[in-house]
């Protein structure tokens, strides 16, 4: 199964077919003056056959399954992380998600104390706005230092999305600063996504 | 065991419980507040308890498991006694004997700023009061009362500090004064610093008084009160 695999692993420039044969797709291009196909991304190479009923019957053969093709965090944009660690003034999450779309590869983010909430940013206690386990809805503020990247909670629709109370249970949220455990009734305080009702 | 609805109890009170024993049955009690302490939990409709240990109980409500460990769960507004083991630009690391190692700011002395840091070599003792001791996070430790005096706080001189169990550090600091003390105290003289954490700290003019006063505590520490005076003034008596 491995050398299979290493025999599909192609790099940019490598050959992957002829052009009477094949069609390139996502990571492959046509040369003209040869009339091969060549490879223009690092990955494996996989053949779809055509769609019976279209004119060309040519089969499309892509590069695609290499990690750096996964999304990456951009600044501005709106990532899932969950957290690992709450430290007297950060907290240091997991991404999970970049948008809709889960990362291949792991990324680290930090949201620091001034950049929980909006208002009275000096007053924040991290521990009443996170805890290790917490899903958390972030902005990316900056690509950060080589460790992490800088996240943001300021916003209303920013902040955990999905805790679990200490008694194990996921709980609801009541206002942007409680969350309750439906087994135990008991309040937990974190600073709660505002999502909009679908 | 019937329970009157207008007052919950437990037959358990002042008894030993152990890990799993059922405190209160919730569903028997109608609307009432119940506050618990430590080492106990709500189970869905049960209150049991978590740690071994002497359940007490506190009118109206309150409920709470005294235990006595070699370690120490940190807990804010808790007295210890920390060893230094390491100093960066903003915190001091302080061991306080729980899970995790402590912090205390730099600036956290009466008077504190950047100009005058208290320089404090690794293995200085320090009386420190836990200022937050959140579950996961590092404890944060403060050399200042409430009202930001220094109050006692600060290093520790000379002296012997010893470590003993969580409960005989309560037993030392109850009020009226434990029979060891209040035996020892008729006859020498003698300062005392004791943490919750289990760390005692004594010091006296001469070497003997502190060894003295040391191996008194140590060994009188699971003694009923009367056999507590008897053995000190036993000891008394063979120092003179």
């Amino acid at each position: 199964m491995k050398e299979r695999e290493e025999e599909n692993f192609v790099t940019p420039g490598d050959i992957l077919g002829k052009a009477l044969e094949l069609k390139p797709g996502y990571g492959a291009y046509f040369s003209s003056h040869d009339k091969t196909i060549y490879a223009s991304l690092t990955g494996f190479r996989s053949i779809t056959p055509a769609p019976i009923d279209s004119e060309d019957q040519r089969a499309t053969v892509e590069v695609k399954g290499h990690k750096a093709h996964g999304p990456v965090p951009e600044p501005g944009v709106v990532v899932t992380a969950r957290v690992t660690n709450v430290m007297a003034k950060m907290a240091s999450a997991d991404i999970v998600c970049v948008g809709p779309k889960s990362v291949k590869e792991k990324f680290t983010g930090i949201i620091r104390q001034q950049d929980v909430r909006a208002t009275e940013i000096d007053k924040v206690e991290m521990h009443s706005s996170f805890r290790p386990g917490d899903i958390v809805k972030a902005l990316v503020l900056s690509l950060g230092d080589a460790r992490a990247y800088y996240l943001s909670t300021a916003k209303n629709e920013l902040g955990v999305v999905s805790a679990k109370s200490a008694a194990g249970a996921t709980m609801v949220p009541l206002s942007w600063t409680e969350m309750q455990c439906p087994l135990t009734g008991q309040t937990e305080q974190r600073k709660v996504a505002k999502i909009d009702a679908v | 065991m019937e329970l009157k609805p207008s007052m919950p109890s437990s037959s358990l009170i002042d008894q030993q419980v152990f890990p799993g024993d059922v405190v209160l049955d919730l569903s028997k009690i109608t609307s009432q507040t119940i506050k618990l302490g430590g080492g106990l939990r709500q189970d869905g409709d049960v209150i049991s308890v978590m740690k071994a240990g002497v359940l007490k109980f506190s009118k109206p409500n309150k409920y709470w498991v005294e235990t006595s460990h070699k370690r120490y769960v940190p807990s804010a507004g808790d007295n210890v006694l920390g060893i230094v083991v390491d100093a960066r630009s903003d915190n001091f690391f302080v061991d306080i004997k729980g899970p995790t190692l402590a912090f205390l700011p730099v600036l956290a002395f009466e008077g504190g700023t950047r100009r005058n840091i208290p320089k404090f070599e690794m293995g200085t003792l320090l009386y420190v009061r836990v200022v937050k001791a959140d579950t996961g996070m590092n404890p944060e430790l403060s050399c200042m009362d409430a009202s930001g005096k220094a109050a006692e706080y600060g290093p520790l001189k000379d002296g012997f500090m010893f470590e003993t169990s969580t409960g005989l550090s309560r037993t030392l600091l109850s009020s009226p004064t434990c029979p060891v003390l209040e035996t020892l105290g008729k006859k020498i003289a003698f300062e005392i610093a004791v943490g919750l954490n289990g760390r005692v700290w004594v010091n006296s003019s001469t070497p003997s008084i502190v060894v003295l006063v040391s191996n008194t505590i140590i060994q009188t520490a699971s003694m009923s009160p009367t056999q507590q005076k008897i053995r000190v003034e036993s000891l008394l008596q063979k120092m003179q």
